[in-house]
């Protein structure tokens, strides 16, 4: 466990963001409340990084689709979040009239201002929910604090993904890239189409609260929408935007294909320390018991959470809590999420199966390694 | 409001005969099945009684319990008005004593009782494994219009006396109470689960707190003068999964049942009937490409490169790759490493055992010992371990125990 003293930074987090790159997994939540790694949901890496950073006054702005993370954050005593002062806040969208349901950070952040007026902290770290990762945000904000930079914004060095830089549909998924000089951002790129290594954003920023604040309500007042293009991208020039090379493990979810690929990453151990090995992620407890393997089952290069029950054979899979593997089943390079059952005698391989999926007994399923076949929750097949 | 029945835990129990698992851990402390310890079944069996107010009694090493019950939220006993409560022996204005006995353990405690205003009472007893809806025995106490209620096993005969008895007419009224005896008059052993009127309870209590030649014991003092007055007592029969996990190789059995659910009634599956604990909160287990796995339990955290055969293994425990695991209970964090052999025994918890050494063997003949390692021992490379034996200090390299 690092440092838990209070960290003079609030957390903001928009748990939709990026939902329209996954449209299957997000048909009935969003990208927070995704299943990721066998026990989590991918807000339960920005929040524990938080919370393990002593950043303990949390907003979570949800938009639409929010049940399902509203049913798994509860009041937020799994990340030790349920606080008199501070914790977790949940904000949905203002149901009032002359009210509209704002899409982009500008018109999000200004309906929580008086909210956010009204805090101690003097500085604001704002996430989403597409990257799993276990966040020094301390180090971060002392990069921040040290710099006197206006603005810092977190960024990976790595390719941009064809999933996303080929996407039919322009509006999917605005993401941005940087131009830098040593740690000043000169230029901030949307959907970049450069080949090869880029400086790419992962939407992670720190601000002060004060300046924050000055800049929402102007560009609020002017119509802004977007946070990057109508703050950031026009005052380049006059604000210090920083930026801050984060060079742990990322596993950033752009594409159904990409969650299987990120789940699939992690049955390689290291991969597995790089992201679990600093600081406990939490997660809504279940009690569920440990995990069974009868008599004639077998298991290779598996990742398997509890509450399952192994009759059959598995062979690199990812099992999500609860899930059950029929007698004679094969199941072979597949993420099977929580409660899903595999009846005796199926043979699947490169399957991901929403919650609560049946697949009958003596079925057949079989995707290949470029296009995982999809089951949408409690489908049976 | 006072509450219709209150739990009253009896958790104080040394655990002499588990030996190096119970020297720095209260007996109801000891993990049990993968991911639980003892308490976990009591605990749970309440909540899911739909009894919310549980005081437990400590007094052995009690530093682990404490911190493990916390405020009690794994089993939803966090409430505003009761939830759990450790009750360790306190200091009064009339001075201040050890738990002299389980009567007396709850006659230090009555007050807490008194908060309650409870119209019954059911003490049990913090180190069996066992599932039970606490609601049907008071329902059969309010039934019988019972003053006092014991749950009983049916024993075979041959065993009888091993246990306390109760000897009850065909109405389950009690006439007879025969503690360990050598001519058995009934087959209905007490499970140490007691439902007491509350008026009934604290009157015996402190008549038996006024007698010097007590032991203020529950079998040995406070029955026999229930039995005495004649009131009214029954016998309330029990036929579900009980144990009482005693000594090493009752624990180690009752590990080893968990994995065989079908045969031996212990179902920790159980939908309706969950048991809860304290989580870990390791990542789902990970079991590597050269391992396998049959016939086992396995739980968060863990990371599998081994051989693993009807074994139990707890939270974050790491098996090397060649190594041999059969017949193991393997507590919280231990570290089997590559080529060693670990057979027929339990391990405890934060334990290493070095590479290419062997702890305990499969029964071979009259030799059915269970090898026990205790929690933190290193057991060198190439260290033999043999069947029976019990460590509790560090095993160099190569040395033979």
């Amino acid at each position: 466990m690092m440092n838990t003293s209070n960290t003079n930074a609030l957390g903001i987090i928009f748990p939709n963001a990026y939902d329209e790159l996954v449209p299957e997994l997000t048909s009935e939540r969003l990208m927070a409340s995704i299943p990721f790694a066998g026990r989590y949901r991918m807000i339960d890496f920005v929040l524990s990084s938080m919370a393990n950073c002593g950043i303990d006054n949390v907003t979570v702005l949800v938009r639409e689709n929010y049940f399902s993370l509203l049913d798994h954050l509860g009041s937020g005593r799994e990340w030790d979040l349920t606080r008199k002062n501070g914790g977790l806040n949940i904000f949905p969208p203002f149901a009032q009239k002359n009210m509209r349901v704002y899409t982009g950070r500008v018109g999000m952040i200004a309906t929580i201002m008086s909210f956010l007026k009204s805090q101690k902290e003097k500085y604001v770290v704002m996430s989403d929910t597409n990257i799993a990762f276990n966040f020094d945000f301390k180090a971060l904000l002392d990069t921040h604090i040290a710099s006197g930079a206006d603005v810092t914004i977190a960024y990976t060095k790595e390719e941009l993904p064809d999933s996303i830089m080929n996407s039919e549909e322009l509006n999917k998924g605005r993401y941005y890239t940087l131009d830098l000089e040593g740690d000043r951002v000169k230029k901030i790129h949307i959907n970049s189409q450069e080949p090869g290594v880029q400086n790419f954003s992962m939407n992670v920023y720190v601000f002060e609260r004060e300046k924050l604040i000055k800049l929402i309500n102007e560009a609020f007042m002017g119509g802004g929408v977007y946070m990057e293009r109508d703050i950031l991208i026009p005052q380049l020039g006059t604000l210090t935007i920083n930026g801050y090379e984060y060079k742990e493990y990322t596993a950033r979810i752009g594409s159904l294909k990409g969650y299987f690929d990120e789940n699939m990453k992690l049955l390689e151990n290291e991969n597995l320390d790089a992201l679990f090995g600093k600081n406990p992620i939490y997660t809504k407890i279940r009690d569920d018991n440990p995990t069974r393997y009868v008599n004639g089952s077998s298991a290779k290069n598996v990742m398997v959470a509890d509450g399952c029950v192994i009759e059959g054979e598995i062979e690199n899979c990812i099992l999500f809590r609860g899930v059950k593997i029929g007698k004679g089943a094969k199941v072979k390079n597949a993420i099977l999420m929580q409660d899903t059952v595999i009846e005796a005698g199926v043979n699947a391989e490169y399957i991901i199966t929403d919650k609560k999926v049946k697949v009958s007994e003596g079925r057949e399923l079989k995707g290949t390694d470029t296009f995982p076949i999809f089951v949408a929750k409690k489908q049976v097949v | 409001m006072g509450k219709e029945m209150i739990a009253m835990l009896l958790a104080g129990g040394q655990g002499s005969r588990l030996y190096a698992l119970t020297q720095k851990l209260a007996k109801p402390a000891v993990p049990f099945g993968g991911k639980y310890r003892i308490i976990d079944f009591p605990l749970s069996n309440c909540v899911n009684s739909g009894i919310d107010t549980v005081g437990i009694l400590t007094q052995y090493q009690p530093l682990v319990l404490n911190e493990y019950i916390g405020n009690g939220q794994p089993w939803d006993l966090d409430r505003l008005y009761g939830g759990v409560h450790v009750l360790p022996p306190y200091q009064q204005a009339s001075g201040s004593d050890w738990y002299k006995g389980t009567a007396n353990a709850i006659y230090q405690n009555l007050s807490f009782i008194e908060r309650y205003d409870p119209e019954y009472v059911i003490i049990l007893s913090g180190d069996q494994i066992c599932k039970q809806d606490y609601s049907d025995f008071l329902r059969f106490h309010k039934e019988k219009g019972a003053e006092f209620s014991v749950a009983v096993m049916e024993v075979p005969w041959e065993e009888a006396s091993r246990f306390g008895l109760m000897v009850a007419d065909e109405n389950g009224k009690i006439t007879e109470f025969q503690e360990k005896p050598k001519e058995p008059k009934s087959n209905l052993a007490s499970m140490g689960i007691y439902i007491f009127n509350w008026d009934i309870l604290k009157k015996y209590l402190v008549e038996d707190e006024e007698d010097p030649t007590s032991e203020n014991d529950f079998g040995n003092n406070i029955i026999p003068n229930l039995l005495k007055d004649g009131r009214k007592m029954y016998a309330y029969r029990f036929s579900g999964y009980w144990k009482d996990v005693g000594t090493i190789s009752s624990l180690w059995e009752a590990n080893m049942e968990v994995l065989d659910p079908e045969n031996s009634g212990i179902n920790l599956f159980d939908e309706k009937w969950k048991i809860y604990s304290r989580n870990s909160g390791m990542t789902g287990h990970k079991i590597n490409a050269g391992a396998s796995v049959e016939n086992s339990m396995i739980t968060d955290g863990c990371n599998i490169s081994g051989a693993i055969k009807h074994s139990i293994l707890f939270a974050g425990v790491k098996v090397e790759e060649g190594a041999q695991v059969e017949d193991a209970v393997i507590m919280g964090n231990s570290i089997i490493k590559a080529g060693a052999q670990v057979k027929h025994c339990i391990i405890a918890e934060n334990v290493i055992i070095g590479q290419n050494a062997v702890v305990g063997q499969m029964p071979e003949g009259e030799e059915s010992g269970v090898a026990t390692v205790g929690p933190g021992v290193y057991v060198g490379d190439n260290a033999v371990i043999g069947p029976n034996a019990m460590i509790s200090d560090n095993v160099k390299d190569g040395d033979k125990q």
